[in-house]
């Protein structure tokens, strides 16, 4: 039988058109009485999705991957409801439940079990079957002795579990997931996946985004791959993976073409950042921890810049800020000339325990006053453990611990 | 479901908003729970700040501007209960006015309808409200000011009072996520509006030619119209009154419509 349906589904954002983030109240009000200004040039479209077509089956776990901007993120709002279609129709059969996070509007102030209730209503629980499921997420989460504590005292830990917790309770035909199970430490991240797994197994549609192909893998069948918007291949999770990978050196990681959530005068873009190897001579997937590797910023400048800044940030998955570097801070700075160019940032010692990592990265056209670009939240650079040496790695990730290593010698 | 682009203007859809009915609750109740436990003294809080409201007012519009309330009441009687009506909906055009964008990190990431939002703003400024009632009550038991039997007309104006502030919260909340400078202006506004309305003086005060300016606020009916059911004085002409409420259904059919225009570009914009 058949679940999910889609059908020439499209989605058009509006790009560069700077007046649409900034529009006042005011300037429409003066607006009125002057003629209307002109289309501003840089007014781009950006089709975020272009005629995707879909069908799974019921009970089908199906795995979405591709790059940053493929269209991923979009396809799950436009399923989940968060965003409407410009064009095409989606037919979902059954009840849907989505989880773009974990602990969607958890409230700090509100006990662990107060937030149970809430969270569990947020992501379209009744109340009949939250307190039907309660013992079993409390269980799950193993936070029972703090179920009456605010979760603001909670371990980044605990907060996690809670939250999994109660998004591994819901009981949806169809459910979409983005990108929530790398969190916690990695024998909780075990056992979300083992959930996923039963839910997968039990006959509901899973609809899986994730950046993480070994799940992906683990617990989906078939799997598409979304590039520039579209899906370029649909089948067997192996070999639909066989053609990401395989994807031509001298792409960049992270394309960031179509990248929408940007801020600055515009003049100069970043298009892609790719990770390299410590000597720039090829590609790095993964950092291995403890190892020093380059980050190349793709730009791409429309008029002459001189003297300009690259940064580059990196940032956890909850968006704090670990670090940053700016090529100023080493006095080096880039002339750019309309076309496109690209500067390297070499790491040599990125102190940073295993995990996932955000970026951040802009130009700095006239440092200090103003942004030609500045990109946020870039997602998934995958720090892995590498070879085993002198530190207890695994130890590094346990909650807690903080996402900084530092080379500590006890005697 | 089916899932396809909407276009032009929207009713809204009583019915999905019905089966959301537990999430509407639900946010209502974090939004007391957390406003009760996380002020120190969180019941003082709501009934200290009318309270002190009160004795300012009185020492400055009544012992020094001789500003009086008619029918021999009291003037704290009198000026107490214009402060709670009229906090009552500023409070909530405020806070279902800012809702939404308050909300941003549940609308980007989460469907429900978007309404609930604000109209769980409503229930928690109705629970403030009451209990500002039983802190009217007490001062008027301190002023031996006995209510008269047209009370039972009050929850009816309540109810109208509330769908009026609905109804101007829907519009600033849905303006608010397309003008950004739209929080900025509310504020100013609605203190402006506080001196246009009845509250600390009497409609009757206005010198005759400007009253009929001041009928055309909705407001006004309803503020006297809640002074008249609680002290038993003469309610306000049947024009006045109907005019608040067919003002009030107005400002909320046309608020909701607003609403529903602007409810899908909510999650693009914010």
């Amino acid at each position: 039988m058949l679940s999910v349906q889609v059908e020439h589904l499209s989605k058009r954002y509006q790009l560069g058109n700077v007046e649409r983030h900034y529009k006042t109240l005011r300037d429409r009000l003066a607006g009125m009485f002057r003629p209307k200004p002109p289309v501003p040039a840089d007014r781009r479209e950006l089709w975020a999705l272009r005629d995707i077509n879909l069908e799974i089956q019921q009970g089908e776990a199906i795995g979405v991957i591709g790059h940053n901007g493929a269209g991923k993120s979009t396809l799950l709002k436009i399923l989940s409801r968060i965003t409407e279609p410009t064009e095409g129709v989606a037919r979902l059969h059954g009840r849907v439940a989505s989880l773009l996070e974990v602990g969607t509007g958890f409230h700090p102030e509100l006990t662990g079990r107060d937030n149970i209730y809430l969270n569990g209503a947020i992501l379209g629980m009744s109340r009949a079957e939250i307190r039907q499921n309660f013992d079993a997420i409390v269980e799950f989460a193993e936070v029972e002795r703090f179920l009456d504590t605010a979760v603001k005292h909670y371990s980044s830990g605990m907060y996690v579990r809670l939250a999994f917790a109660v998004a591994a309770h819901l009981t949806p035909e169809i459910l979409l997931v983005d990108e929530v199970l790398a969190v916690g430490d990695l024998e909780f991240q075990r056992r979300c996946l083992g959930r996923m797994n039963e839910v997968a197994r039990s006959g509901r549609t899973v609809f899986f985004v994730s950046h993480n192909l070994g799940s992906i893998e683990a617990l989906c069948p078939r799997s598409i791959l979304m590039s520039g918007g579209q899906i370029i291949e649909d089948g067997p999770t192996a070999k639909v993976m066989a053609r990401y990978t395989s994807r031509r050196s001298g792409e960049s990681m992270f394309d960031l073409r179509a990248f929408a959530d940007r801020e600055g005068t515009g003049h100069a873009r970043i298009t892609g950042v790719e990770i390299l190897t410590a000597d720039g001579s090829e590609q790095a997937d993964t950092v291995e921890f403890g190892q020093p590797f380059r980050v190349r910023l793709h730009w791409e400048a429309l008029q002459r810049l001189s003297g300009a800044a690259l940064g580059f940030a990196l940032l956890t998955e909850k968006n704090e800020r670990i670090f940053f570097t700016e090529s100023i801070d080493t006095g080096a700075s880039f002339d750019m000339a309309p076309g496109t160019g690209s500067g390297d940032c070499l790491l040599r010692n990125p102190n940073v325990v295993p995990g996932t990592y955000r970026l951040e990265v802009w130009i700095n056209e006239i440092v200090g006053i103003a942004y030609a670009d500045h990109l946020r939240m870039i997602g998934g650079l995958e720090i892995v453990p590498g070879t085993p040496g002198r530190v207890n790695v695994s130890a590094l990730t346990e909650a807690g611990r903080g996402v900084v290593y530092v080379d500590a010698e006890w005697r | 479901m089916e899932i396809r682009p909407s276009r032009g203007w929207r009713a809204i859809d009583l019915r999905e908003l019905w089966a959301y009915r537990e999430l509407l609750i639900i946010f209502a109740w974090r939004d007391i729970k957390v406003r009760y436990r996380q002020t120190l003294l969180g019941a003082a809080w709501v009934m200290g700040q009318p309270l002190l409201t009160m004795l300012i007012f009185t020492l400055v519009f009544n012992r020094i501007a001789r500003f009086s309330a008619p029918g021999g009441l009291p003037y704290p009687v009198f000026v107490l209960a214009g402060v709670l009506i009229w906090n009552f909906v500023s409070g909530t055009i405020a806070s279902a006015g800012n809702s939404l964008i308050g909300a941003a990190y549940l609308i980007s990431k989460v469907y429900f309808p978007r309404l609930a939002i604000p109209v769980s703003n409503v229930i928690v400024n109705v629970v403030d409200f009451l209990v500002g009632i039983v802190l009217l009550a007490g001062v008027m038991a301190w002023y031996r000011v006995v209510p008269g039997v047209t009370i039972v007309a009050l929850p009816l104006i309540i109810a109208i009072a509330a769908l009026f502030a609905l109804g101007i919260g829907l519009w600033i909340a849905a303006a608010n996520v397309e003008y950004r400078d739209v929080r900025v202006i509310i504020p100013f506004v609605l203190q402006l509006a506080m001196y246009a309305t009845p509250i600390v003086y009497p409609l009757a005060a206005l010198p005759e030619k400007y009253r009929p300016i001041a009928i055309l606020n909705p407001m006004t009916g309803i503020v006297e119209a809640f002074r008249a059911s609680l002290f038993g004085t003469p309610m306000p002409g049947a024009l006045v009154l109907t005019w608040s409420v067919v003002a009030s259904l107005l400002c909320l059919i046309g608020g909701a419509l607003y609403f529903r225009r602007m409810e899908r570009l909510f999650a693009d914009v914010i």
